[in-house]
């Protein structure tokens, strides 16, 4: 026999909900682990969200259903929530708890890690660099994902942001270094998790993913659980495996809102719209482990997604999201409405890290001035829109007639895009060429004399 | 009497021939139009084939692409459910032989185990014989598990990435 006993508390004063309160305990910490034995001999296990003296107060992940006072037994391990670490989670589709959803045996690791994580130490942090390319014209032009970034996607219901999310976790890749994606989905429905699993199936079968799937029915505490298994997961496989790691977490206001039920059921003091006060840090609690680290190969970028409610970007959760992270995608309505997909606001979009992984050697050399070009010139655009509504079309001048042009050509020739369709790089940025030159030269004063010689056809100007 | 002269004979002569050459013209611009048409159906008609077979090849990648993916599954899941039996067997082979093991004359003694039971929960523990095998101790309140059962299961957990030898490569 070896390692120490476990003793197991057989004193359970109340089952309340989700909850389990433990009296007789003694040396129990806050957040450690606890596993409980039912009479039928079945097992759930628990995180400690109160200690008060002798008393524990235990949620359990998979619910109290079908627990009685008498019979129940209560171990706690001594440390919070740990989990085995390992390439073996390539391939595997697991719940929120991390268990096997796919009919294997439990994921097995050489080494276990606090699901918690680690600080990085800041000053081993390295910058973000080097892009992760997402086969979407508009996130690698516009948007640029680069390595060690946090970008997230605000949507608001009924926009497909599954879609989007699911589609960039299929075809997103690293200039053909090891790459892994984990995917955490966050209060999906059962429909949304099939839609999932099939739409990561080939990547998958490829042994470069991990899939956690917590489903709207199950328990609030589990979600909070969700996200930070895998990071756990993508921080091994990137600091010690040497991978590069995309982690794609949907919905982040799903799992917000388990914060703020966990908080009630604790008996916080609300905060705005009933969040915790916490939910900053919280939020950046996981936002925050991406990165590179120094003297370590591989890295993790982070892309959260989160529905925004009513489509208010003032709401708790994007705004202090927008705080973390580095910079959004934003999905809009009208958009859609005009049946575009991916329905992205190109002018609300922001990478704050693009130019650190685009231009030469990195993506393309006039990549940056491309994107900066086309900002520009559908930010007059849309100028340009309002005032034709104001004194309309018949009054404008030619150069603003094309910029209305462009508007139509930025939509139907670079945005729109299929959801299995995966546009290299070079379609891309060529296609954002195609849409600029709608507007004559006097009006592409961003982009260089000698690449709009390159790009521009010898009667251009005659147009 | 000289024969009379056919003066329009040559005017006629130059009418059919011209006729001819005009008849002949108009033969060969038909038959280079028909040429024409032949070459613009086959060039359109291998146009459409090409066109077709493109995409007939795409539709079959595609198609390809998603059987092959769809047997990687397969195959991969039921390599999964094989590893699941295969660590379900290895789970009861261990839970055996540790009954076996404490079942056996000078293995681990049960007063031993009585003895660990009681550092644990106190010298007032009640201890009694697990069903199988082992001991399990109580106090009000807390209770200990060294059933064979708990103790393999301990041993198995602690055992951890060294378990998937028994499906990884030698």
């Amino acid at each position: 026999m070896s390692g120490p006993v476990e003793v197991e508390y057989t004193g359970v004063r109340e089952l309340r909900g989700p909850l389990v309160v433990v009296e007789g305990v003694s040396g129990v910490g806050w957040d450690e682990f606890a596993t409980i034995v039912l009479d039928s001999g079945e097992r759930r296990h628990g995180l400690v969200l109160e200690v008060d003296r002798d008393l524990a107060v235990v949620q359990v992940l998979e619910d109290t259903a079908g627990m009685n006072r008498t019979g129940t037994r209560v171990a706690f391990s001594g440390s919070p929530m740990r989990i085995p670490v390992g390439a073996g989670w390539l391939g595997r589709v697991c719940n929120g708890r991390g268990e096997p959803a796919d009919g294997g045996p439990p994921v097995l690791g050489g080494s276990y890690e606090a699901v918690g994580g680690a600080p990085i130490n800041p000053v081993r942090r390295e910058p973000p660099n080097e892009p992760v390319l997402t086969g979407v014209g508009a996130v690698d032009v516009l948007t640029t994902l680069v390595r060690g970034q946090k970008l997230p996607v605000f949507s608001a219901a009924g926009l497909p942001h599954l879609e989007l999310a699911v589609q960039i976790a299929a075809q997103a890749t690293c200039g053909g270094e090891p790459f892994a994606v984990v995917f955490a989905g966050m209060g999906l429905t059962h429909a949304d998790t099939a839609f999932v699993r099939d739409g990561l199936a080939t990547r998958s079968a490829a042994r470069e993913l991990v899939l956690f799937l917590n489903t709207a029915d199950d328990p609030v505490i589990e979600r909070l659980l969700t996200p930070r298994l895998a990071l756990t997961v993508a921080e091994h496989l990137a600091f010690t495996e040497g991978r590069h790691v995309l982690v794609v977490m949907t919905d982040m206001t799903a799992y917000s809102e388990a914060l703020r039920e966990v908080s009630a059921a604790r008996g916080e003091i609300p905060a705005r719209r009933a969040y915790p006060g916490y939910l900053y840090s919280d939020l950046a609690s996981l936002y925050e482990r991406c990165g590179r680290i120094r003297g370590h190969p591989g890295s993790v970028t982070i892309l959260p997604v989160l529905t925004m409610p009513a489509g208010d970007i003032t709401h708790p959760v994007p705004d202090l999201t927008g705080y973390i992270t580095e910079g959004q995608i934003v999905l809009s309505a009208d958009v859609q409405a005009a049946g575009t997909y991916p329905p992205v606001d190109p002018l609300a979009s922001l990478s704050r890290l693009m130019r650190k992984g685009a231009g030469a050697g990195r993506t393309r050399a006039d990549h940056p001035a491309v994107a900066a070009q086309l900002i520009a010139a559908l930010a007059r655009s849309r100028q340009v829109a309002e005032l034709a509504d104001l004194i309309g079309r018949a009054a404008l001048s030619p150069t603003d007639l094309r910029h209305l042009d462009l508007q139509d050509a930025f939509r139907d020739r670079f945005l729109a895009q299929g959801t299995d369709e995966d546009r290299s790089l070079d379609d891309s940025l060529d296609r954002a060429w195609e849409v600029l030159l709608t507007l004559p030269r006097s009006q592409l004063g961003m982009l260089p004399a000698d690449l709009l010689d390159t790009h521009a056809p010898p009667r251009y100007e005659e147009r | 009497m000289t024969a009379p002269v056919d003066e329009l004979g040559p005017v006629r002569a130059e009418l059919l021939r011209a006729a001819r050459a005009a008849a002949d013209a108009t033969l060969d611009r038909a038959r280079a139009d028909a040429a024409d048409t032949l070459l613009a159906a086959r060039t359109a008609a291998e146009t459409v084939l090409a066109q077709a077979r493109q995409l007939g090849e795409a539709d079959g990648a595609k198609e390809a692409d998603r059987e092959r993916v769809r047997a990687a599954q397969e195959a991969w899941e039921t390599e999964l459910a094989v590893r699941t039996e295969v660590y379900v067997a290895l789970r009861a082979e261990v839970r055996a032989g540790v009954r076996r093991a404490l079942a056996r004359e000078g293995a681990v003694a049960r007063s031993h185990l009585a003895h660990v039971a009681r550092a644990a929960l106190g010298a007032e523990a009640e201890v009694r014989a697990a069903e199988q095998s082992g001991v399990t101790a109580e106090v009000p309140g807390r209770r200990v598990d060294l059933s064979a059962d708990a103790l393999a299961d301990g041993a198995l957990d602690r055992l951890g990435a060294r378990a998937e030898t028994l499906w990884g490569p030698p």
